[in-house]
């Protein structure tokens, strides 16, 4: 279309979003985000998945022009991200707690943010997302006798207000109860097979194995690892134990053949093997007279995730 | 831009608070008629107090009125509105949303800077006719002559100089509603914002006391903030006015640019 640098062509190319070298430093001291690049394609749900101070949060903020990365780049649907990028239109978002105009009514906040964007009210999908967020006449009581769950049910009718390509979430599930949790994974699932992009940022591991078809994986800022989720969770060659005696076990493991590294993970002992099964390693620990009470496999996300969150963690 | 502008009104007038900075705006000229019917001010004052000709014609309440309230109530009302106008929205965690439409920033700053300067208006205005209202009820709708001190203005030349009064005293105001706007910008606390609009008032106005310090005095924000009511003491000083007027500018200019500079590249953390 142009060639001055902020667009690519047409918008059915398949990365939706495109991070590059993105960083984020907001004092000497504090780098929020350290060089992240990752892709999310056309039609998936992709977890953006870390503890708490990974940088999760700024990178999804540096994404809706909130932010301005220190370094690198972000291109949304094709076009790159700057504040206020008309291609913002496109997009739907909530960014950590669902916040609105305190004294307006549900309804009025949802009418007033998308009119404030330039959209003409009945080219917004009222219908849809008043669905999605089942206030029934609460929509029409002020936002501040709403509830923590309310509220953010009505910031995800706001981010589908404009039927978005993409949708951006940070901690979507937050405040919600289990049932709306439920709800709300489905919900994912249903607009990513109508071609809707999904990126949700979350810090728990089972969010992203229910719901997301890729996931990123970042901590201190960094990234530490991306792909699909089958393919993270595929490939089991690591594995965690729990046994009676942690100490003897631990020799016996250290001496194997084929077993690569043994750690402590209290109450467990986490293995790397190579070339031997599960099976092998538990005979040799009863053989060596060690009982085994537990032995799980364990993948690359949930390696990546754990090794993150430190050794010593209780699980 | 004129949807941003409109989204921006509605936001201000779905707002109680709103409702009760303007109804203080009509409410204490009212009280202040009441007070000088009750109790007419002697003939000790001398002409140039408002207040002691305002019982020979109905026309100088609301500039009476004006005087008193431009002094305090207005300028918190002003205040008010400037202070509030990004920090409230970053408060309520609201402005993360509002930001991520597809609008640039010095857009919504615009569209905000020109409804607080509306309110700022329709603050005044309402002080002048719910003064003129009152005062005409009161006290009758005269031309004021006051032979002794060569004081001659007819009913229509009190009404024009009632509106200059109107416009000199809004725009006065620029100065202080810019700043308090563009601490509204950098902060999450509208209460910071608006106490900062308020009290460089405040300071300018201890400042211009201190008649030590000064040729300094001459280009304090408030230094010619009443230099209007000599429009219906008989002594206009325009010159004064214009440079009252003319002095603003500097001051929008610095803060309106600072705010405009520092939003557009400021991190919404909030």
């Amino acid at each position: 279309m142009t060639t001055d640098g902020t667009t690519r062509g047409v918008g059915d190319e398949a990365e939706v979003v495109e991070v590059k070298g993105l960083t984020k430093r907001f004092s000497p001291t504090v780098l929020a985000v350290d060089d992240v690049s990752f892709t999310v394609e056309r039609g998936s749900v992709c977890g953006l998945l870390g503890p708490n101070g990974a940088g999760k949060t700024t990178t999804l903020r540096m994404l809706l022009g909130l932010i301005r990365p220190t370094a690198g780049s972000s291109w949304v649907l094709g076009e790159r991200m700057t504040p206020g990028a008309p291609v913002l239109y496109r997009v739907g978002n909530m960014i950590e707690q669902a916040a609105f105009v305190p004294y307006l009514s549900g309804m009025r906040n949802l009418e007033l943010y998308w009119e404030a964007g330039g959209g003409e009210l009945a080219d917004a999908d009222f219908d849809g997302a008043l669905a999605v967020a089942g206030l029934g006449p609460a929509v029409d009581r002020k936002v501040k006798t709403y509830s923590q769950g309310m509220r953010q049910r009505l910031g995800l009718a706001r981010a589908l207000l404009g039927r978005p390509e993409l949708l951006i979430l940070d901690e979507p599930t937050n405040g919600l109860d289990p049932q709306e949790m439920k709800r709300l994974r489905d919900m994912f699932r249903e607009l990513a097979v109508t071609g809707t992009t999904i990126l949700l940022s979350t810090h728990l591991l089972a969010e992203v194995e229910q719901v997301c078809t890729h996931a990123v994986v970042m901590d201190k800022g960094a990234l530490v690892t991306s792909g699909t989720v089958a393919e993270l969770l595929g490939g089991s060659d690591s594995a965690y134990l729990e046994v009676e005696d942690v100490p003897t076990a631990l020799r016996v493991l250290e001496s194997m053949q084929g077993v690569r590294t043994a750690t402590l993970e209290p109450p467990g002992i986490a293995i790397h093997l190579e070339g031997v099964t599960r099976a092998a390693v538990v005979t040799a620990l009863v053989a060596a007279g060690v009982g085994v009470d537990t032995v799980m496999p364990r993948h690359r996300l949930e390696d990546a995730f754990f090794e993150l969150l430190g050794e010593g963690t209780v699980r | 831009m004129i949807a941003l502008f409109r989204t921006e009104l509605m936001k201000q007038f779905r707002r109680p608070r709103t409702y009760v900075a303007l109804g203080t705006m009509v409410a204490v000229p009212i009280i202040i008629t009441i007070a000088l019917k009750l109790n007419p001010p002697g003939q000790g004052e001398g002409p140039d107090d408002l207040f002691f000709l305002s019982s020979s014609t109905g026309l100088i309440v609301p500039a009476a009125s004006l005087v008193v309230m431009s002094r305090f109530l207005l300028i918190g009302v002003v205040s008010m509105f400037a202070g509030d106008a990004v920090a409230s929205e970053a408060s309520w965690g609201n402005l993360r949303a509002l930001l991520t439409r597809p609008v640039k920033r010095g857009r919504l700053l615009a569209a905000k800077l020109s409804v607080v300067g509306l309110m700022t208006v329709l603050a005044t205005a309402l002080i002048l006719i719910s003064g003129l209202v009152a005062g005409v009820i009161a006290f009758g709708l005269h031309p004021l002559d006051i032979p002794f001190v060569n004081i001659h203005h007819s009913t229509g030349a009190l009404l024009g100089d009632l509106v200059i009064a109107g416009v000199y005293v809004a725009w006065s105001l620029t100065g202080i509603l810019t700043l308090g706007f563009m601490i509204s910008t950098m902060t999450d606390s509208p209460g910071g914002a608006i106490g900062a609009a308020f009290g460089l008032y405040v300071t300018s106005a201890i400042l211009d006391n201190i008649t030590a310090i000064g040729p300094i005095r001459n280009v304090l924000p408030t230094h010619y903030f009443d230099a209007w009511t000599r429009l219906f003491t008989g002594h206009a000083n325009t010159g004064d006015m214009w440079r009252g007027a003319l002095l603003q500018i500097p001051y929008a200019l610095i803060f309106g640019g600072m705010a405009w500079w520092w939003f557009r590249r400021k991190d919404i953390l909030s």
